[in-house]
């Protein structure tokens, strides 16, 4: 598949996606509302999506997933894209002292997989959300922060930011001009792929009950409570699942190329 | 050997890293925390303010923070991690039972990923743009976007429920052991395919791979003596990097399957506030990925004969 | 043993792209293809070898030891590599495998080749080693050879299976002039051992060194053909004149003009660069209207010492003066590799346009530059990528002029690019600089080129090589 074709595939999941998160207000109807004798409907009449084991509407509470994973777990990656590149440029023209405390404290945040990082954020209170968002963005700025810095390093290093400095250009000059179009491209693709594994790591915390927990419409949590009736409602356990994958995948495939 | 040195300095990261935030968890938790421990231990309905002092005492949470923060370092570095608020029971004894069943299941894991993606891998890469590499890219590009428990679930109702091949959950015997173990190696597989069909792609593409042949080795040889090693080079460094993947699907995996392990434990505890527990196991899973990485380490050095002497 | 090649023709998908090309090949008599990039030359060479690449095809006879080898099937043509046809690799330090041993890399022939024993593979591979003077170097890996030695490993694995047709494609590229004759001679032994030898270069100098037969390509036709040295001594064909003209031996010298004002003067420079001294104490001075050249083999120093008197690197010793008349972008400098030194993802104008802008430069000034360097104001919208070598190396003197420099630094400017276009630039930095009575330091690994256009040469040796 050619890269423009994958990205426009990878966009239209993305959109698909975003649709539903649109769709919900919409729809006009509370993902909390409980209505107990309509449980485990299949979609159709008032229930497009169908319901869950307590009755609420399965449309409304991913509406209200999508805009969780979308809107904070993306926030979470934006932060960290932000803040990581940077401090990354920063640390490349700078050098010295701060090059090497920033590079011990990227070395220190790694030392721990990143999942467990955020795990041990999140207990400092469980089940509140900015724990769990603050966990994800410490965790993901180091990879935003290490690229941009080698990129930016690696650059700086080649005669071309010499024969600039010469030429009697200055650091602005050359930030546009010289580090910015090789370091961007970087920094965006990386950005779809940390924003896929916030993404993951938000639905997974959930699921095993350390991150957002019930009644919160969360995709990874609504799995956690319907796994008991995969039985007599397949389709409600697959649509969060389906849901959280073309998030991922659209991301992926949007990024285009692999991840350095 | 100054690359395991820094992972020495490394493993010493984690435990300052580990140890601080769980300092700063009981210290830092919202209510009385003698209270609390108190209530987690005995029940909410037992606890009285005669019960939560006991604790106070026990644990010296009267004392300056800082004299705290001392006491808690000199007895982590005995690796006196204290016994549990949960169970009472010795933290390290019970992390030594987890760590072998989480061992067990990494291993497991590994050796699945292993017979699967670089195989794959090769396959593919010796024939780059033929239909099995399209197929396999397409395929593990699938895969990475499904996130581990979302693939164990799957997994779960499609073998263990529908066809009743393997059981659910739990612990035994060999087969309760396939179904997580699966789980966390296709997600490893998918990576390792892809990294070793780059790898090989580009070895079959270098110079040296072409003078090879150019000397008169035939294609088999040339890859046998100049291709395997070149290519391992790369996929080994970056499986270090995806072991990242292994632990964190421990954690998921573990907890879907209820799987005794480490990362289950943890999970348990950090729902409990069992704040010495979430130390123990977040310091062992630390250390575990320290470890790996050291290994992985080693086997580039030994590959690479640039590093050695470099 | 002999190789005929008759009306060998190359087609790809844009048309022919190789027309008809005929020679005998005799043991004893090497043939040099001399053409510069893009000649075809190169696809010459694999047509005979059988790896032209994907969607190319070769028309004609390719008859090697009275057999016709191009109808062949693909195994088969497979099946002559090494045994029958060995190619010399170009850069061999990349052809060699980096993570195995320099012997077990010459030795795996014998083993898998002629199915030799350990021992017996062992002990001719010493010997074989031993005879390209590579005692002693079978333990180490490419990494820890220097690149002569690497060359000489290439050698002889290339030679083990026992082709009685060797090919060398370009075998100098990348080499400095020491380096270039040593790699001449050991062609000429092979030779001179009774093989079939065809070679394959830019490089007039090589040619001469390895005598024999001669054919000059020019866009997929030989123009000419002859024997050595007569052929490159008395041209007929006026490409092949242009060519034997573009040696730097045998450019014309560049008038000396009167120094002027001192442009910068260093005094006893000391330099060490990871633990090894380049320059112990080295006192030099260069004014206006002057032509310094400092050559030397590669790592010498030479580089580091134009830096050091740019200010674009420190002493460890010893102090740089510059004119207090020298404006502070005064100095400017002309890099190896033109693409290096060019922001590559901006088209040209807009790094001209900025240029102009950050030093409020006239509106026309590129413009009036553009046809003194014989460039095509359509270039400035392309990426440095997009133009030639040559027309980017004077896109960089262009934004150097712009400045109004007194001094130019060309730091192996033109080492990388066609002998032809070398030639075409060096002139006209010559003429800049004497337009504009300019200081012009030029730092070169080529003796030659550094007698013809310098009034004084400073010959850097290495302290330890």
């Amino acid at each position: 598949m050619t890269l423009s074709r994958k990205r426009l595939l990878g966009g239209a999941m993305l959109a698909a996606v975003a649709g539903i998160a649109l769709l919900g207000p919409l729809h006009g109807v509370d993902p909390l509302r409980q209505n107990l004798s309509d449980a485990l409907l299949p979609p159709g009449g008032a229930y497009p999506l169908g319901t869950d084991h307590l009755g609420r509407d399965m449309l409304a509470r991913l509406a209200a997933g999508a805009r969780l994973s979308f809107g904070l777990a993306l926030l979470a990656a934006l932060l960290a894209a932000v803040a990581g590149t940077l401090l990354g440029l920063l640390a490349a023209l700078r050098g010295g002292w701060a090059e090497r405390m920033l590079l011990g404290l990227a070395d220190a945040v790694q030392a721990l997989p990143a999942l467990l990082l955020v795990v041990l954020v999140t207990a400092f209170a469980p089940g509140a959300f900015l724990p769990l968002y603050l966990g994800i963005t410490l965790a993901l700025w180091v990879e935003f922060f290490r690229i941009s810095r080698n990129a930016a390093a690696g650059v700086l290093a080649r005669p071309q930011v010499e024969a600039a400095r010469l030429l009697g250009f200055g650091t602005g000059h050359i930030l546009r001009r010289h580090l910015w179009p090789e370091v961007a491209p970087l920094v965006a693709t990386l950005f779809a792929f940390a924003a896929g594994t916030a993404v993951t790591t938000v639905a997974a915390l959930a699921f095993v009950g350390v991150g957002a927990r019930p009644p919160v419409p969360e995709w990874g949590s609504m799995m956690t409570e319907l796994l008991p009736y995969y039985a007599e409602a397949p389709l409600a356990l697959l649509l969060p699942a389906l849901l959280i994958f073309l998030t991922v995948l659209g991301l992926h495939l949007l990024a285009g190329r692999e991840r350095a | 050997m100054r690359v395991l040195g820094g992972r020495a300095v490394q493993a010493v990261l984690v435990a300052l890293l580990v140890g601080t935030a769980c300092f700063l968890m009981v210290r830092l938790l919202p209510g009385d925390m003698a209270y609390r421990i108190a209530a987690s231990r005995y029940g909410y309905d037992l606890v009285d303010s005669a019960a939560a002092e006991a604790v106070r005492q026990e644990l010296g949470l009267d004392r300056p923070w800082l004299v705290q923060l001392g006491a808690w370092f000199a007895d982590l570095s005995r690796f006196d991690l204290g016994t549990s608020l949960a169970s009472g029971e010795e933290v390290a004894d019970a992390l030594r039972i987890q760590l072998g069943h989480t061992l067990l299941l990494s291993v497991a894991a590994l050796f699945f990923s292993l017979l699967l993606g670089p195989p794959l891998g090769v396959l593919a890469g010796l024939r780059s743009g033929g239909w099995l590499d399209g197929v396999l890219l397409a395929l593990s590009a699938a895969l990475r976007a499904v996130p581990a428990f979302v693939l164990g679930i799957g997994l779960m109702l499609w073998l263990a429920v529908e066809w009743e091949w393997l059981p659910v959950a739990g612990v035994g015997g060999w087969r309760e052991v396939i179904l997580p173990a699966l789980t966390l190696a296709l997600g490893l597989a998918a990576a390792s395919c892809r990294v070793t069909r780059d790898a090989v792609a580009a070895v079959a593409a270098s110079p040296f791979f072409g003078f090879a042949r150019m000397k008169g080795l035939g294609d088999t040889a040339a890859f046998r003596r100049h291709g395997l090693r070149n290519a391992a080079i790369p996929v080994v460094a970056y499986l270090g990097l995806q072991l990242v993947v292994l632990i964190e699907g421990v954690v998921v995996v573990e907890s879907l399957f209820a799987w005794p392990g480490i990362g289950h434990a943890l999970v348990h505890a950090v729902l409990g506030r069992d704040i010495p527990m979430v130390q123990g196991t977040a310091l062992v899973m630390g250390l575990l990925f320290v470890v790996l990485n050291a290994l992985t380490d080693l086997a580039c050095w030994l590959l690479d004969p640039r590093r050695r002497t470099a | 043993m002999s190789l005929v090649v008759e009306n060998l023709r190359i087609t790809g998908p844009e048309g022919l792209l190789v027309h008809g090309v005929s020679f005998t090949l005799l043991p004893g008599e090497p043939l040099v293809l001399l053409g510069e990039t893009g000649s075809g030359k190169s696809l010459l060479a694999q047509a005979v070898m059988g790896n032209l690449p994907p969607g190319l095809h070769a028309g004609g006879r390719v008859v090697l030891d009275g057999q016709d080898i191009l109808p062949l099937p693909p195994r088969d043509r497979r099946a002559l590599w090494g045994r029958r046809i060995a190619m010399l690799p170009q850069e061999p330090w990349a052809a060699l495998d980096p993570t195995m041993r320099a012997a077990a890399q010459v030795e795996e022939v014998d083993r898998l080749v002629h199915r030799r024993s350990a021992h017996d593979a062992r002990q001719h591979t010493a010997a074989r080693l031993a005879r390209l003077g590579l005692d002693g170097a079978g333990r180490r890996y490419p990494f820890q050879l220097s690149g002569g030695m690497n060359q000489r490993v290439a050698l002889a694995a290339t030679e083990a299976a026992g082709a009685g047709l060797l090919i060398a494609d370009e075998p100098t590229k990348g080499l400095d002039a020491e380096l270039r004759d040593t790699a001449g001679a050991l062609l000429r032994a092979e030779a001179e051992a009774g093989r079939l030898l065809l070679v394959i270069t830019h490089d007039v100098a090589l040619a001469r060194l390895l005598g024999g037969q001669a054919m000059v390509m020019l866009s997929g036709q030989v123009v000419e053909a002859g024997h050595l040295p007569v052929l490159l001594d008395a041209p007929r064909h006026g490409y092949t004149r242009r060519l034997v003209a573009a040696e730097p031996a045998r450019w014309q010298a560049w008038p000396h003009r009167q120094p002027g004002r001192t442009v910068v003067k260093g005094r006893n420079l000391r330099k060490s660069l990871g633990g090894r001294e380049l320059l112990g104490g080295l006192d030099l001075e260069v004014a206006e209207g002057e032509v310094v050249a400092v050559s030397g083999r590669s790592g010498c120093g030479k580089t580091t010492l134009g830096n050091l008197l740019l200010g674009l690197a420190r002493t460890d010793w010893g102090s740089v003066k510059r004119g207090t008349w020298v404006a502070p972008l005064g100095m400017q400098k002309l890099y190896q590799d033109p693409l290096a030194a060019f922001a590559p993802h901006q088209a040209l104008g807009q790094g001209l346009a900025d240029l102009r802008q950050r030093h409020g430069l006239a509106a026309d000034a590129v413009r009036h530059l553009l046809p003194r360097l014989r460039l095509n104001q359509a270039l400035l919208v392309r990426r440095p990528s997009e133009v030639s070598g040559g027309e980017l190396q004077r896109f960089g003197l262009l934004r150097a002029l712009l400045l109004n420099p007194a001094m130019l630094f060309a730091d192996e400017a033109t080492s990388r690019l066609d002998p032809l276009t070398q030639q075409d630039v060096m002139m006209l930095l010559g003429e800049c600089v004497q337009e504009r009575n300019m200081a012009l330091l030029v730092v070169t690994h080529e003796a030659a080129l550094a007698e013809k256009v310098a009034s004084r040469v400073i010959s850097l040796r290495t302290a330890a090589a």
